[in-house]
């Protein structure tokens, strides 16, 4: 039995080799190229830390890295309410609601589209003068004045947060559905012998359990959301306006490689990205599992 | 099992309607692309007719690749890079005109056997010598030269300023000042001087223009340049402008139309007097969108002179089709009848000068009412100082706007929104050297 | 958390509330039929929201540039055609459609195939290294692609694939994420013996991985498939950075060329260029909405 054992390196190989070619090596390369002053084309010199000493200093990047967590943060935060309290409505054995699968299905919907669609969509509708939501809005008298949503760095990011929660609560009421339904129906029937009411039930019970589909959602979350790119791109002018408060970590590195072609500067910024990555996972994380031991063991 | 299965076969389903449908869609130009003899990239669709033109005199068949301007550079480098799908003849357009002619992609015409040189007493010298790289040797030709004016309407100029006449209109308009004036007359009759505040940015040059960048890797930010965040204030408070950013569907809707502005709470529809555009304003951009006032137009200049824009094309010199693409090139730059029917059908002026002299004399263009606006345009173009081209003025020109628009918009002090401008210039520049502010 | 047979089986909300269990009280069943209406109300409100937008962009989309400039209404305009006819002047949106979903449907191929293959032989071999591997790939997994978009970039390059589909298909083969799902899933589905007594029927490794683990694996495959597609057919950065020309665009890069390009000049073509890329995905999510969601819910509580 034993020689058939060489059949593994087989059934890997063409993983390892696509691997090797198209991921492992560009980090290395990108790496490398942390190092140098690369521009695009001719040769590379190596100029030791100079582009991580820059980096450090640089306010743009800092900027960035802020905007970034301020419009994540404040989706994430509308995102995971909203999917609460849409599970615990549709969970609540008293109430008894219908049309789950349809409701599901609607509020899903926004994110199966393609976020580039969407950037060019809410560009145009939230046009100052003559986009469509400041006319609804005004026709029902509840502004007087048009709101110019891309041109003030608090509506702005604002905008962005709402959009990418209009995009991602239906996925994250799913998911969390999912892990609702996942309790165990002794847990409140117990809670019911306790006397327990609806709060009660919901964070002494619902809540510690669903932590991991919870940290699921956030870590998933999280990793898209420092990711954050096609939206502020398309929706203004390609380069963080207004005021660079759009200006995202990805966009950032985008634009120093491939419009200012300082490709040298762009790959240590990619590193600095994921080295905040890492330690924010991290973070995330301790603080979740920080004091549960038991847990821990899950993957 | 079967769920998998159903949801694969509706996925090729899908896919197979969709491939059918595109086909059907697009057959026109994914099959032909053997028969191609010769791609061209261009930013804009002017070239359209002429190479329409050229198709037909020669029998061949031209790929015309249009990439919006934004992304152009950024997405032909490495398609000239590489030479992958690269095109034969490829536009540049000014503002990264100087990076390209130096970077080597375009065919020395200096040589032989297109030996250009000699041709260089037929064109506006500095339309002919912004196509020369740091050698000397021509890269890349023009057909036309840009300098501008500002184009109004001649029925709101009468009835608010009491005459429709070029000349003295242009003379309300030789300072800021007066421009001033003039917008405040428009407001008072309840229309509004210029689209956006973006408008004058041109103006802001003055009489003595200077680059972004001189020789020495320095940024300049000129007085005047900085006096333009005031004007540009001034138009916004004083509501002179109908709220219409350049390039946008209002913008382009307000030159034919009535246009509504919201704005102190309440909406009222007004009417633009004036777009502060070049030469190919007017065939490119007037022409393309107006229906209802056509006639009703004429040009004028403003406060200072100045240009805007310009189409060079040249011959990429890893080109199989090295021949035809120049005779393409030859046809765009340097055909008498071409041309002569290219000027007289769009009114674009032209830096051929055997053409232009011959057409000059008695041009009019209907569009303008009967103007001449040939006569009016070779007179600005002899102002010209072809000098402020650097290869930095694309990106520049972006911070810079952004700059004003946040002074504008009361985000920033006139000093917080010049150190922006300079540290956004510095971040993408490093190699810049920047004022310390 | 949950049992496997649940990745197929749709949760209906009777089920879910068996599992609630909370009492039923008489007395207030009116007052419950009451708040059940409030609720009621704002979900559908909640739906209105999600939908509205795609609204206005139908209805946008059959309206002429000066129409939707004066103002907004619900009536469907008469521009239709005229606005297909502007848009299609200039940018081809079916061109756009057929490369990205060449491109989906290959990355989805060659992805579930080649993670079942790799999973398969983590799994049921044993040889000198595989835990490093296994690892090794686990760690990379934690790495955003953008990290490497430089060096992929130069890559492609250098090997002369800049321009084509190739940097964007070819890459699926190596997917850990899915390699890991896979790995987790068949580990506890297939019992060894099924492999034994297959190799004693003298079917070669090939064979057993093609008839006795690709059916098992299947579930676990077309969950992941779906992820993968989603994924592949929302990619912006890669093909922005890696295709120049604009017949070979992706739908969402020839979405910012829209932006840019005279298209823009009319907001009538605008929208309906949009709708296009939009309502061919909301049609299929008519009919696949049930397994998408199942996806969704069997990806987290598995992870």
């Amino acid at each position: 039995m034993k020689n058939l054992n060489r059949y593994g390196y087989a059934f890997i190989a063409p993983f390892w080799i696509i691997f090797l070619i198209f991921n492992i090596y560009p980090v290395a390369l990108t790496f490398y190229y942390s190092f140098t002053n690369y521009s695009g084309s001719g040769t590379a010199e190596v100029v030791g830390f100079a582009n991580y000493q820059r980096l450090i200093a640089d306010s743009y990047f800092v900027e960035a890295f802020f905007n970034t967590w301020k419009i994540w943060g404040v989706n994430f935060a509308l995102q995971i309410v909203i999917a609460l309290i849409l599970a615990m409505i549709f969970s609540d054995a008293r109430v008894k609601m219908k049309g789950l699968s349809f409701f599901r299905s609607i509020f899903y919907l926004p994110n199966l589209i393609t976020v580039s669609s969407v950037a060019l969509l809410f560009g145009i509708l939230l046009d100052w003068q003559h986009g469509s939501l400041n006319m609804v809005l005004m026709n029902i008298g509840v502004i007087s004045e048009p709101i110019n949503w891309l041109n003030q760095p608090t509506t702005a990011q604002l905008s962005v947060s709402l959009i990418l929660t209009w995009m991602w609560f239906g996925h994250s009421f799913i998911v969390v559905m999912a892990g609702v339904s996942g309790i165990s129906t002794d847990f409140y029937e117990a809670a019911l012998i306790d006397g327990a009411n609806r709060w009660q039930t919901f964070t002494k019970i619902t809540l510690p359990l669903l932590k991991p589909i919870l940290l699921y959602i956030m870590i998933t979350s999280l990793i898209g959301g420092l990711q954050l790119f096609d939206l502020p791109m398309l929706l203004t002018d390609g380069i963080g306006s207004p005021d660079g408060s759009l200006n995202t970590m990805v966009l950032y590195l985008y634009n120093q490689a491939f419009k200012y072609n300082n490709y040298g500067y762009a790959a240590a910024v990619a590193y600095g990205l994921f080295i905040i990555t890492v330690i924010f996972s991290a973070i995330v994380f301790k603080s979740m599992y920080g004091n549960e031991r038991k847990q821990a063991r899950r993957v | 099992m079967k769920k998998v299965i159903g949801l694969m076969m509706s996925l090729v389903l899908l896919f197979g309607i969709l491939a059918g449908c595109s086909n059907s869609e697009s057959s026109g130009e994914a099959k032909g692309d053997k028969d191609v003899d010769l791609k061209v990239w261009s930013f804009t669709d002017e070239l359209k007719k002429p190479i329409t033109k050229f198709e037909e005199k020669n029998g061949v068949k031209i790929e015309l690749t249009i990439v919006p301007i934004a992304d152009y550079p950024t997405k032909l480098k490495p398609v000239l890079e590489s030479g992958v799908g690269a095109p034969d003849v490829f536009t540049g357009e000014i503002a990264f005109l100087k990076q390209w002619v130096n970077a080597g992609y375009w065919e020395n015409l200096s040589e032989n056997p297109y030996n250009v040189n000699e041709l260089a007493d037929n064109y506006v010298p500095y339309v002919f010598d912004l196509g020369k790289d740091e050698n000397g040797d021509v890269r890349a030709l023009s057909w036309q030269t840009t300098p501008g004016g500002i184009y109004y309407k001649r029925s709101i100029a009468k009835e608010v300023l009491g005459t429709d006449d070029p000349d003295e209109i242009g003379e309300m308009l030789t300072s800021m000042d007066k421009v001033f004036e003039v917008s405040e007359k428009m407001k008072e009759k309840g229309y509004r001087m210029f689209p956006d505040e973006g408008s004058i940015r041109w103006f802001s040059q003055g009489d003595d223009p200077q680059a972004w960048v001189n020789e020495k890797d320095e940024l300049k930010l000129t007085d005047q340049k900085i006096e333009f965040l005031d004007y540009a204030k001034k138009l916004r408070e004083e509501s002179y402008t109908a709220l219409a950013p350049e390039w946008s569907p209002s913008w382009f809707e307000a030159m034919d139309k009535p246009i509504k502005v919201k704005e102190n709470g309440d909406e009222t529809e007004t009417e633009v007097f004036s777009y502060v555009l070049p030469t190919w304003g007017l065939h490119s951009v007037l022409k393309t969108n107006v229906e209802d006032s056509v006639g009703d137009w004429a040009v004028t200049s403003g406060p200072s002179p100045y240009f805007w824009g310009g189409t060079w094309l040249g011959v990429y010199n890893k080109s199989e089709n090295k021949e035809l693409a120049y005779d393409f090139v030859k046809m765009m730059t340097q055909d008498d009848e071409f041309l002569t029917d290219w000027a007289k059908e769009t009114g674009d002026v032209l830096s051929y000068l055997p053409v232009t002299n011959e057409i000059k004399g008695d041009f009019s263009d209907e569009f303008l009412g009967g103007q001449n606006n040939y006569q009016f345009f070779l007179e600005q173009a002899k102002s010209i100082e072809p000098g402020i081209v650097t290869k930095y003025d694309q990106q520049l020109d972006t911070f810079y706007g952004n700059a004003v628009q946040e002074y504008v918009d009361g985000k920033k002090s006139k000093d917080e929104a010049i150190a922006e401008f300079y540290k956004k210039a510095q971040n993408a520049y490093p190699e810049l050297k920047v004022p310390k502010k | 958390m949950i049992d496997r047979s649940e990745i197929e089986n749709n949760v209906t909300p009777e089920q879910l509330a068996k599992r609630t269990l909370i009492p039923q009280e008489k007395k207030t069943k009116k007052r419950r039929s009451s708040v059940k209406g409030i609720i009621y109300t704002l979900l559908i409100l909640t739906a209105v929201i999600c939908f509205i937008p795609f609204l206005m962009m139908l209805v946008n989309a059959t309206r002429s540039n000066d129409a939707i400039l004066t103002g907004f209404t619900l009536i469907p305009g008469t521009a239709l055609m005229e606005n297909y006819r502007t848009m299609m002047e200039y940018v081809n949106i079916w061109n756009g459609f057929k490369n990205s979903l060449i491109i989906s449907v290959l990355v989805t191929l060659l992805t579930g195939y080649f993670s079942a293959l790799t999973a398969y032989g983590f799994a049921f071999y044993t040889f000198k290294g595989k835990n490093f591997l296994f690892v090794f790939m686990l760690v990379m997994m934690m790495v955003p692609g953008q990290l490497g978009l430089i060096g992929f970039y130069e890559l492609c390059k250098n090997l002369g694939i800049l321009d084509t589909f190739i940097p964007l298909i070819v890459p699926a083969v190596a997917s850990p994420f899915v390699v890991f799902f896979l790995r987790q899933y068949i580990q506890t589905t297939l019992h060894p013996s099924l492999i034994e007594a297959a190799r004693i029927d003298g079917a070669s490794e090939l064979r057993i991985f093609h008839t006795v683990a690709i059916p098992i694996m299947m579930p676990a495959v077309a969950t992941m498939s779906i992820f993968t597609f989603i994924g592949s057919w929302n990619n912006y950065i890669m093909p922005l950075v890696i295709l120049f020309s604009p017949e070979k665009y992706t739908l969402p890069v020839l979405m910012g060329f829209l932006k840019g390009s005279q298209v823009a000049q009319n907001l009538g073509s605008m929208y309906l260029g949009i709708a296009i890329s939009v309502v061919p995905i909301m049609i299929a999510f008519l009919f696949l909405s049930k397994y998408i969601v199942n996806s969704i819910s069997a990806g987290a509580v598995k992870e």
